[in-house]
């Protein structure tokens, strides 16, 4: 068994190694950087969101950095792949916070991911800022001091769909959605907020496809018998495609309204080309609307420069995405963060976060809430329509101030001590 | 092995954790578990000669075991993490009873099945296992919190599951069971019941795949259902690919192996990870049957290779 | 009694829903079967479980995108590039066989199994590479669009051009295995492969030319199927795990044993989620799991040794 100690004692000394070798040098003349940990989803299927996330983030840092960083320090994200798993996660952020000595711990795509590091930051008392990942849960039911939210959670589009679909003269609706946390977490906001709003709606038929279906036939027959006048979907990505070319030649889009929050995106509508569901109501970040553009004079400018940037590095798709603002939104609201704490103590920057502040980007001002340190950025309506080359787009976009949707502070505390009950038992 | 390599090796595993920075520390700790889930995935296939492609069923059996045991039962955790190799052993009673009766590809067919059910059950059982949001905030207690005291608890705890599975490797029964990995009919005949002897070891390698997914439990503070999905079951199989199938400790050198080409290059470029492990495993198995650690040693075996 | 069972299932007594529910049965069917018949037949005669199998389907859903967005927009084209997409995939297996399949035939088989996994993941990340990670999508022909009806009930014209190629599909299959030369090399292979080596025909070449012929069902199930669904990365996981359980029920190397499965499955897909919607997704595993239990080979399968 010699030579396989051997080889053991070899690997083990290889790792001892690398542990001692000294990783990047910062010349010892430059400022420290304030380094953040990122952790997100760059492999596989979830880069279709990522990559985009990635470039806004970028963007925005070469931006803070240009004009002296923050505290006279250069912001820097060292970004790790989780594989769209939350062990993984935990495992990066462990790497992150011990060997990389980061500031602060900032990610997440995928909300059991955003979750996991949540938790891992409640007990390792480091600051972590959950950036794409949309369960609400993350700052209201588990929420807690050292973690933030610096982009809208499902609650704000979601209710926002649910006004609009009030305002129709529509009773019976019925639902299509991925049969997990987030797909239930969704018609759960939107059916709650819809029957207050409107008392007398009737929920005739729920499906819950697994995540990821790809036929969804049998269905598209089982609504089409339900009798709904309105269907609502929070179904996303490669499964929505799917779900709207199979649904649209059985006619299923002309018997009801369909409120999708994520169809009006283009990684979905540019896809569908004409076979876009025409009408349906979404909540899109229609970043080319010539009425958005005048409500928020910076945008044009901004989209400009964020497709030139996306160019340069080599994406595909260059066109600013949501995930594009959202990275963009991120690094900002982390700077802000740091900046009005003046130091990078994890305690001293909670403080400013409890306390709340408000940031003007280029798309409306966001609001960085105290009492949950969730981010209350403009929310925005649409309807499916074909432009003039007849390429699909989200047209009629109406805008409404995050806090406006929201669930209040008031709620917040209900939620979570609710959630900390349920714990004890 | 003689007693003076294998106080060596101890001195070694004691003093190594107190030298490295603590994030190599956390690495070890995770090399411990992946060697241990390797090894007992190795019983059945380097020295069984039966290949389970679902084996992370045991394994997150396991984890969610002692995390359901500590957050529900309000268990302290070191009996939650006794417990739960015992779960994940009755886990592969059942199924085993069922998969030892097919051969090679239909028995890799079935644990797959298996697995993939188990995954679903885990995932869709929201109110037991709180479906694709997991189980949060299962922490060993503040003792064995940080990562120079979980490593050794892990070294310690991983170590005496592989000191069981050696004295398993090492007794009659691994004998017999290697007897029938050669030839089953020979061994009938000689008077061993295959039957019972495969499914025994399937048992076995189902009791300390559990132990490793509560291990993993504690390590990861959370468990989720993807720890049953066939990404995990792969793990096994690469580690053991990598560092060779035929010995004890391949599966150990094939873990430390995977872990650092993981932590070099899976970091730098996410993107292209899969596409090397994907290519590092064909390769492996084209060119090289005896794995990398195969490499490195030119001996003949003394246990001829698996036809 | 009858009450119960008819509001636990209203459309039971809905006989046009019901024609409706089969003909999407079927044609869910016909994808599926001309995906796993080439992973029955490569099984059949190679005695390798192709788990890259599902990478090929990608891979002819992906090369019809691009073959349709690069050929001159005409209608026509349409056709043009579903015939290309396949061939481009077949010709990928055979490189693949050639160059590696070829070193490990004499391997155990797991190993086999693990060396196509390993394939899943190259090719999945060479895909992600070339063409991105956005999601993509192939438009139906105008002509096939719309919807047809049936029973007054709307029904997508394009899942009649699937019910219509597939059974076409099957019986040129069933001339080439059961009234060629070459189908009975290959009908001989799958039974003793030693024996038509011993009688001096190149069992390497034919191998081969299995392999692609398998590969090229595949890309043609991936390309056929690319405007029905979104062409994206993950599509390869989910077309294996069914294609996988269909060829498991059907019986490793039974061509009517994938045709029959893939009816079974199809209609089990369509029927299941109306049935038993908290329990259809474990459904198929756990009949995979009683075919292997009850009877390993399948339904139509032949018995090991």
């Amino acid at each position: 068994m010699r030579p396989r100690l051997r080889s053991t004692l070899a690997g083990i000394g290889v790792v001892a190694l690398l542990g001692v070798l000294p990783g990047p040098d910062r010349a010892a003349a430059q400022p420290k950087p304030i380094k953040i940990g990122e952790i997100n989803s760059y492999s596989g299927v979830a880069t279709v969101y990522t990559f985009p996330y990635k470039e806004g983030l970028a963007m925005a840092t070469k931006e803070i950095n240009d004009a002296g960083g923050i505290l006279g320090r250069p912001l820097e994200f060292i970004h790790r792949d989780d594989k769209l798993k939350p062990d993984e996660a935990v495992k990066a952020a462990r790497e992150l916070t011990l060997q990389d000595k980061v500031d602060f711990l900032a990610g997440c795509i995928s909300s059991s991911v955003g979750l996991a590091l949540s938790a891992y930051a409640k007990d390792a008392k480091v600051l972590y800022f959950a950036t794409h990942c949309q369960t609400s849960r993350l700052t209201w039911d588990d929420g807690h001091r050292y973690v933030a939210h610096t982009t809208n959670n499902v609650n704000q589009y979601v209710r926002f769909a649910a006004r609009k679909a009030a305002t129709l003269p529509i009773k019976k609706w019925a639902n299509i959605s991925p049969d997990y946390e987030y797909g239930h977490n969704m018609w759960e906001e939107f059916s709650t907020y819809l029957k207050k709003l409107k008392p007398d709606v009737e929920f005739v038929q729920l499906n819950w496809p697994k995540l990821g279906e790809t036929d969804h036939s049998s269905y598209i027959t089982a609504l089409l018998q339900s009798g709904a006048e309105g269907l609502f979907s929070s179904v996303w990505g490669a499964q929505s495609i799917a779900f709207v070319k199979q649904a649209r030649p059985f006619g299923l889009f002309d018997k009801m309204r369909y409120v999708a929050p994520s169809v009006g995106n283009p990684d979905e509508l540019d896809p569908l080309g004409k076979e876009a569901p025409i009408g349906a109501i979404t909540n899109p970040f229609a970043w080319y609307d010539a009425g958005l553009h005048k409500r928020h004079p910076k945008l044009e400018a901004w989209t400009k420069k964020y497709t030139e940037w996306a160019t340069q590095k080599g994406l595909k798709d260059p066109q600013p995405k949501l995930g594009a603002s959202w990275g963009y939104a991120s690094a900002y609201i982390i700077a802000e963060a740091i900046k009005r704490a003046k130091s990078t103590d994890t305690e001293k920057v909670i403080g400013v976060l409890s306390e709340g502040f408000e940031m003007d980007f280029p798309w409306g001002k966001v609001v960085m809430r105290g009492c949950d340190q969730q981010a209350l950025p403009p929310q925005w309506i649409g309807v499916v329509k074909l432009d003039a080359q007849g390429k699909p787009i989200a047209a009629d976009i109406e805008e409404v101030q995050g806090k406006e949707v929201a669930r209040s502070c008031e709620e917040v505390k209900d939620l979570r001590a609710a959630a900390a009950a349920k714990q004890k038992k | 092995m003689s007693s003076v390599r294998w106080l060596a090796a101890l001195v070694v595993l004691v003093v190594l954790p107190l030298l490295l920075p603590s994030f190599l520390v956390v690495v070890m700790t995770e090399i411990a578990i992946v060697a241990l889930f390797a090894t007992a995935f190795n019983l059945l296939m380097g020295f069984g000669g039966m290949v389970s492609f679902g084996h992370a069923a045991y394994f997150a059996l396991g984890a969610y075991a002692a995390a359901l045991l500590v957050k529900q039962a309000a268990w302290p955790m070191p009996l939650a993490l006794a417990a739960s190799p015992f779960v994940a052993a009755a886990g592969a009673l059942f199924f085993g009873f069922f998969i030892v009766r097919l051969t090679q590809t239909y028995f890799a067919m079935l644990s797959l099945a298996f697995a993939q059910i188990v995954f679903t059950v885990l995932f869709k059982w929201k109110t037991l296992t709180g479906g694709d949001d997991g189980i949060l905030n299962v922490w060993p207690p503040p003792a064995l919190k940080s990562p120079l005291a979980y490593c050794y608890f892990t070294l310690a705890v991983a170590g005496a599951g592989m000191l069981a599975l050696r004295a398993i490797v090492d007794s009659p029964f691994g004998y017999a069971l290697r007897a029938i990995r050669e030839n089953p009919r020979r061994a009938r005949f000689i008077g061993v019941n295959v039957r019972r002897h495969q499914l025994f070891a399937f048992v076995l390698s189902g009791f300390f795949s559990g132990l490793a997914g509560g291990l993993f439990a504690f390590f990861n503070g959370s468990v989720f259902p993807d720890f049953a999905y066939l990404n995990k079951s792969f793990e096994p199989l690469v580690v053991v690919l990598l560092g060779g199938i035929q010995s004890f400790f391949g599966p150990l050198a094939g873990a430390v192996g995977f872990k650092i080409l993981e932590t070099f290059i899976a970091r730098q470029w996410p993107v292209y990870w899969p596409l090397f492990l994907g290519s590092a495993v064909v390769l492996v198995v084209v060119a090289l049957p005896q794995g990398f650690v195969g490499l490195l040693q030119r001996r003949s075996w003394r246990i001829r290779a698996v036809r | 009694m009858l009450d119960a069972v008819t509001s636990l299932f209203p459309w039971i007594t809905n006989g046009p829903l019901i024609a409706v529910q089969v003909m999407s049965g079927l044609s869910v069917a016909m994808f599926l079967f001309l995906v796993s018949v080439g992973m029955s037949l490569i099984f059949g005669v190679t005695r390798i479980v192709n788990l890259a199998h599902g990478s090929f389907y990608m891979v002819g859903a992906y090369l019809m995108v691009t073959l349709v967005e690069t050929l001159p927009q005409h209608q026509a084209m349409f056709w043009v590039a579903l015939f290309v997409a396949p061939l481009g995939v077949g010709l990928l297996g055979g490189v693949i066989e050639v160059t590696l399949l070829r070193r490990i035939y004499h391997r155990e088989p797991l190993l086999q199994l693990i060396l196509t996994f390993g394939l899943i993941l190259v090719i999945g990340t060479l895909v992600l590479i070339v063409w991105g990670p956005d999601n993509k999508s192939v438009a139906r022909p105008d002509a096939l669009a719309g919807s047809v009806r049936i029973f007054g009930q709307p029904f997508p014209s394009y899942y009649l051009l699937v019910l219509g190629l597939s059974p076409l599909v099957a019986i040129a299959l069933w001339i080439v295995f059961y009234r060629t030369r070459w189908g009975m090399l290959i009908r001989a292979a799958t039974v003793d492969r030693e024996m038509l080596g011993a009688l001096g025909v190149d069992v390497a070449t034919l191998y081969t030319q299995v392999f692609i012929f398998g590969s090229w069902l595949a890309g043609l199930g991936g390309a056929l199927s690319a405007p029905t669904v979104a062409v994206a990365l993950g599509m390869d996981g989910d077309v294996l795990t069914t294609a996988f359980v269909v060829v498991v029920i059907g019986g490793l190397g039974s061509f009517a044993g994938s045709f029959i499965s893939a009816l079974l499955v199809g209609e089990l897909q369509s029927f299941g989620i109306l049935v038993f919607p908290a329990v259809s997704i474990v459904l198929l595993f756990a009949i995979m799991a009683v075919v292997l239990i009850v009877r390993p080979w399948g339904l139509l399968g032949r018995p090991e040794e």
